[in-house]
């Protein structure tokens, strides 16, 4: 059986132009940009001209192909789903947090 | 080639319409799509379900499937002589690792008949969970991924093919982030980008430290007296124990950050570490130490209530 070592990329390093964000993630170029329009993805603060993408919109843009596709869902519905899921995600950050925060039991059972 | 049985993964009979075929499958993606689904196995619950779809929905892949017959889920079978040439465009081996869900990725029907089997296709991306110490995300770690992917050979034909992969995660890693591993996905066909490998990071559980991004947060025990008058302690870190000087008075509940002792960050520095103030008292304790606690409430006038009378009277 072939055994490879691969290269491994930070996603959270990721800066990607308009349409390498529509490669990566599988949309189609127009539904990318009216999901740009609605607000439901949007690039980062970069200097330039051209729009930059981070880590953040390759995961929306990733779930979106994925809803769209599964669900048979229009442009309006997509971006709600979009911000819901990204609601749920902050939740689910702070929940972390303060689940790291809470004392465990003491004495710890063994 | 296994045989599965679509009816069933969406809970229908043969007979079913196209509209009870797209409810069940609306009702059960709903249920188990990874994006908004939490059930355990979830993710493999909605392949099945959208496999089954893909075929049950368009009117000749459904054609195509009846006349496979029906067989009990997971039997062995082959489809029946002539069938490949009545239905399928691309060739296939007979083979045992070929799966039923690629054998209709190439059926005529519905919308991809245009470009035939030479159109060029992407191959498809992966998303794999890997859960790794908090030890292993300190010092980074390499990692054996064993998957199944579908691959094409020299004469177009589809195979599953297993794939050992060794990974290396670099320091940095930690709960919710993700890596992406271009081009180790599954194969493009005819030209198309191949896919890429997802790895979802989780941490393991550990015994001492919680993680919350890059920073870890510790449980800190101390004697009532420590708390009191204050103390110098051992602290263990991922990086080794460190010396921590603990205040007089210290309260319950209290953080003490002992910077850059947290996980490593991708580029550079660390998170930091929090070390949780816990006063615990002994389980047990012997007559001449309860003796010593029964003089200090008698000489102590210190009252950690008093805010109750002042707070209650504000309420009336």
């Amino acid at each position: 059986m072939p055994i490879e070592s691969m290269e491994v990329l930070w996603f959270e390093q990721h800066e990607l132009s308009l349409s390498e964000l529509a490669g990566l993630s599988g949309l189609p170029l127009a539904v990318l940009e009216e999901l740009l329009d609605c607000g439901a993805i949007t690039p980062i603060e970069s200097p330039g001209f051209e729009a930059r993408f981070g880590a953040a919109a390759l995961r929306a843009a990733r779930a979106a192909r994925r809803l769209r596709s599964d669900f048979e869902l229009d442009i309006q519905a997509l971006g709600l789903a979009l911000s819901l899921l990204d609601r749920v995600a902050e939740l689910e950050a702070q929940l972390r947090e303060l689940r790291a925060k809470l004392p465990q039991r003491y004495p710890p059972r063994s | 080639m296994k045989y599965k049985d679509y009816y069933a993964s969406l809970g229908l009979e043969r007979a079913a319409s196209e509209e009870q075929i797209k409810k069940a499958y609306r009702r059960l993606a709903r249920k188990y799509h990874p994006d908004v689904s939490k059930e355990t196995g979830a993710e493999e619950k909605f392949k099945e379900i959208a496999e089954a779809y893909q075929t049950l929905k368009d009117p000749e892949k459904r054609a195509a499937y009846d006349q496979l017959g029906s067989h009990a889920a997971g039997q062995e079978f082959e489809p029946p002589p002539n069938w490949q040439q009545q239905y399928s465009e691309a060739p296939f081996s007979a083979e045992e690792e070929l799966d039923l869900s690629q054998l209709f990725a190439h059926l005529r029907g519905g919308g991809a008949r245009s470009g035939g089997s030479r159109m060029s296709m992407p191959g498809q991306d992966y998303e794999v969970a890997v859960a790794i110490s908090i030890d292993e995300a300190f010092n980074g770690t390499q990692i054996d991924l064993d998957l199944s992917m579908p691959e094409y050979d020299g004469q177009g034909r589809l195979h599953r093919v297993p794939r050992t992969f060794k990974a290396r995660i670099p320091k940095g890693a930690t709960d919710g982030q993700r890596l992406r591993l271009p081009g180790k996905g599954g194969k493009g066909l005819n030209g198309g980008r191949d896919g890429d490998l997802y790895l979802n990071i989780s941490l393991r559980p550990h015994p001492l430290y919680r993680a919350n991004g890059h920073d870890l947060y510790l449980d800190l025990p101390l004697a009532p007296w420590e708390a009191v008058l204050g103390t110098s302690v051992e602290v263990p870190t991922p990086g080794g124990v460190v010396r921590l000087k603990v205040p007089a008075g210290t309260q319950a509940g209290r953080q003490l950050r002992l910077p850059q002792r947290g996980l490593p960050r991708p580029k550079e520095g660390h998170g930091d570490l929090y070390a949780m103030v816990q006063i615990v008292v002994p389980g047990a304790v012997g007559d001449a130490e309860r003796e010593l606690y029964r003089k200090l409430a008698e000489s102590s006038g210190f009252d950690p209530r008093g805010h109750f009378a002042v707070e209650a009277g504000h309420a009336h």
